[in-house]
């Protein structure tokens, strides 16, 4: 349990370190109105590593989201739904 | 030995003319057999298990019990300081070469800002300036008031501080965890709800809300969130076993 606990931890803690820097970069306008959620450079100003960074912050946040939730409820519910079936079979 | 029984001989439970005479403290061979179910049964066996299992991994490894308090400072502390130390230096470095705090133009002392605020951290404070509301309008005073707003909101600063600096003085209990005294964690969680609903009070300008509902919000979330916690703390004390528990943190060292 506390490994999975750590491993979840590790996907929030990489993940959205990862979102955040790339999002100061790219989605933050300015320092007085949104920031990390602000307007992303119009399509036709972005190089193709302007591209692929964007791309990249899109993966950071839903590993941020999917690992925790893998590791905090995904796994630990199949887990007992395993020991609940195994339980009442035997 | 002599064979007759008087008063005068010394009785295995310390009753009768013993050696050392029964106090307040000594339990009664009642109290003794009593010791024997439930709860205190159950705390008895549990230390005795650990103590029989820590015995039987000592009598079959070849550990060498040291006289030693700690693990060495070199290698043992020293890598694990170096790793914390790295991580942190690390975190550092990394957050100001990719996301380098704004730069601002320097203040104009020239001009009075449009918005004047202390640093986040006293917010609490300002807030507390702004309970003019709560000031009361003395009716054998004609309606008016006993001081002016600014005046009270520097006496609401001294109260609140003043709370603050008697709690550790009225409540000296030695518990570690909120469990252990649901009120008094309670009281915490409500202080801690209340210093950020008065900062949020405080900035009430930038806050898209009605600021009469923020006002009172500002003293009734504390509260509710005093109830929760209480509630949610008098029921956790029911699976944490708490008796067990109290007991065994009985045995803590002495300060």
């Amino acid at each position: 349990m506390a490994d999975e606990f750590i491993k979840g931890f590790a996907a929030l803690m990489v993940g959205g370190l990862g979102w955040m820097t790339i999002a100061g970069w790219y989605r933050t306008p300015s320092f007085e109105g949104a920031q990390l959620i602000g307007e992303l450079p119009p399509a036709e100003t972005r190089t193709v590593f302007d591209n692929m960074a964007i791309a990249m912050m899109d993966v950071f946040f839903w590993f941020a989201v999917l690992g925790c939730l893998t590791f905090w409820v995904l796994i630990p519910l199949f887990e007992e739904a395993r020991n609940y079936f195994s339980e009442r079979s035997a | 030995m002599s064979t007759n029984d008087t008063d005068d001989e010394v009785r295995t439970d310390g009753s009768g003319g013993g050696i050392v005479a029964p106090d307040d403290e000594t339990p009664t061979w009642s109290e003794r057999k009593q010791r024997s179910q439930g709860l205190s049964r159950l705390t008895y066996e549990y230390f005795e298990r650990s103590r029989r299992e820590d015995q039987d991994l000592r009598q079959q490894s070849d550990y060498v019990e040291r006289d030693v308090l700690a693990f060495p400072a070199w290698p043992h502390e020293m890598i694990r300081n170096l790793a914390l130390t790295s991580f942190f230096v690390g975190m550092i470095l990394f957050l100001a070469a990719t996301l380098p705090p704004e730069m601002p133009n320097p203040a104009n002392s020239a001009v009075t800002p449009a918005i004047i605020l202390p640093d986040w951290y006293l917010y609490w404070s300002f807030g507390l300036l702004k309970l003019g509301p709560l000031n009361p309008d003395l009716s054998i005073l004609g309606g008016q008031k006993l001081m002016a707003d600014r005046t009270y909101g520097v006496l609401a600063n001294v109260v609140v501080v003043g709370f603050v600096a008697i709690v550790p003085f009225i409540n000296k209990g030695s518990a570690r965890r909120p469990v252990e005294q649901p009120f008094w964690a309670a009281v915490g969680m409500s202080g801690v709800i209340f210093s950020l609903t008065i900062a949020a009070l405080s900035i009430k300008n930038l806050i898209p809300m009605d600021s009469h509902l923020l006002f009172d919000l500002t003293f009734l979330v504390p509260i509710v969130s005093a109830t929760i916690t209480y509630a949610v703390l008098k029921t956790m004390r029911e699976g944490y076993m708490f008796d067990l528990n109290r007991r065994y943190y009985r045995l803590r060292p002495p300060k």
